[in-house]
């Protein structure tokens, strides 16, 4: 796998963040589209639509004003939060759920998802029970198989554990995760 | 592996979220500390008393009205245009052309030049793998990248289906592509889910 590749698997792994970009930008946009007519008003003197420039500046010198320090208070927080978030957009690393397989000639990713619902197939053939007595969940580093019984016949954790991993190494996932496979206490009758 | 200016992206939001994290912060303190609202007042008062005495002596004689606002509707007009631009880019870096190689004298004397569409690329593997019946979506589309192009190849498999299966066999596709057109062209295989396989039957037999 040569190095511009390596970038693109890379980038399919990881978030583009386009879609809060997008959000942003339309909010600033419509903010600075507001400016821009209250500023023309006041250019050519005509009285202004909501608030005059001035107007605004003085609204802001006198804070805290008339208002209540709880409001205030809690307009700050709300303030704070929304940064905190876009600021942890900008810095996290932003994983995607998806897996990549190694290849020599063609660059894979796979969606954690499908994964899931391969492994729970494997695990299902198996066990000998139905699809809906498989739950798999897939993570980065983990993938956790629950299965329920059925009623009154006896599982092997190890058999089971055995196949998944088998069909986990035949994918040659990267990372690569491990295997935890958990059995309920109860069973299901009626399947 | 668009052209997505990922990069622009993260500075912009962590830029914007650092501005709104100061504003909040700053108003929570205005809010409690009654010393910090003094200041605050004081030092916005005498900022705001500078602006209207300067509004006043930068009057134009046509109109009567300070320049100022043209200059702050001019900055505006900047940042929506900026803005759009940064819309602009989201998603961008579509190619059309797989290769463009101008025939000359040391390779066979013609002039000329040989041109392939991606569109070849693109319908080859594209009609392969809409014959495959583990398959519900296939789409191929080519993109500009790292100064060359590549084919981004996404398939959406039933329920159930190994991944790694699909993977080996299209990278097989990709081997026979490679022969049919006599270059390598980088591919990149992105296996996900649609919301259809959710509500159709998994694959019981194959």
């Amino acid at each position: 796998m040569t190095g511009p590749m390596q970038r693109a698997l890379r980038r399919e792994t990881h978030s583009p963040r386009s879609a809060l970009s997008v959000v942003v930008a339309v909010a600033v946009a419509a903010l600075a589209i507001y400016c821009m007519l209250e500023f023309t008003l006041a250019a050519l003197g005509q009285p202004s639509w909501l608030v005059h420039p001035v107007d605004a500046g003085a609204w802001l010198a006198a804070l805290p004003g008339p208002y209540s320090p709880l409001l205030l208070g809690a307009a700050g927080v709300v303030l704070a939060l929304l940064g905190l978030i876009f600021l942890g957009n900008g810095l996290l690393p932003g994983r995607r759920a998806r897996h990549v397989v190694a290849d020599p000639r063609v660059a894979i990713v796979v969606d954690d998802e499908v994964v899931a619902s391969a492994l729970a197939r494997c695990a299902r053939m198996a066990a000998g029970v139905t699809r809906e007595q498989v739950m798999v969940v897939v993570s980065a580093r983990l993938v956790q198989v629950n299965i329920r019984p059925t009623s009154g016949i006896r599982l092997s954790e190890a058999a089971i554990q055995a196949a998944v991993e088998a069909e986990l190494a035949d994918m040659a996932l990267d990372p690569a995760p491990a295997v935890t496979v958990k059995l309920a206490d109860s069973g299901v009758i009626g399947v | 592996m668009n052209g997505t200016p990922r990069g622009l992206n993260r500075f912009l939001l962590a830029l914007l979220g650092l501005v709104l994290l100061a504003a909040g912060a700053g108003l929570v303190v205005l809010a409690t500390v009654p010393s910090a609202a003094q200041w605050w007042q004081g030092y916005a008062g005498a900022q705001l008393d500078w602006l209207r005495d300067y509004e006043n002596r930068s009057r134009l004689l046509l109109g009567n009205e300070s320049w100022i606002w043209i200059a702050g509707a001019a900055l505006s007009l900047l940042v929506v245009i900026a803005m759009i631009s940064w819309i602009a880019n989201q998603g961008k870096g579509r190619a059309a052309t797989l290769l463009d190689r101008p025939g000359d004298a040391d390779d066979d004397g013609a002039a000329g030049a040989v041109r392939i569409s991606c569109a070849v690329a693109e319908q080859a593997l594209k009609s392969a793998l809409l014959e495959r019946t583990d398959l519900l979506g296939v789409s191929v589309t080519s993109y500009d990248f790292a100064r060359q192009t590549a084919v981004k190849v996404r398939v959406l498999p039933r329920q159930g289906v190994a991944p790694h299966k699909i993977a080996a066999e299209i990278a097989e596709l990709v081997e026979a592509l490679d022969e049919l057109l006599g270059l390598e062209v980088p591919v990149l295989l992105s296996i996900g889910t649609a919301a259809r396989s959710r509500f159709t039957k998994a694959e019981r037999v194959r």
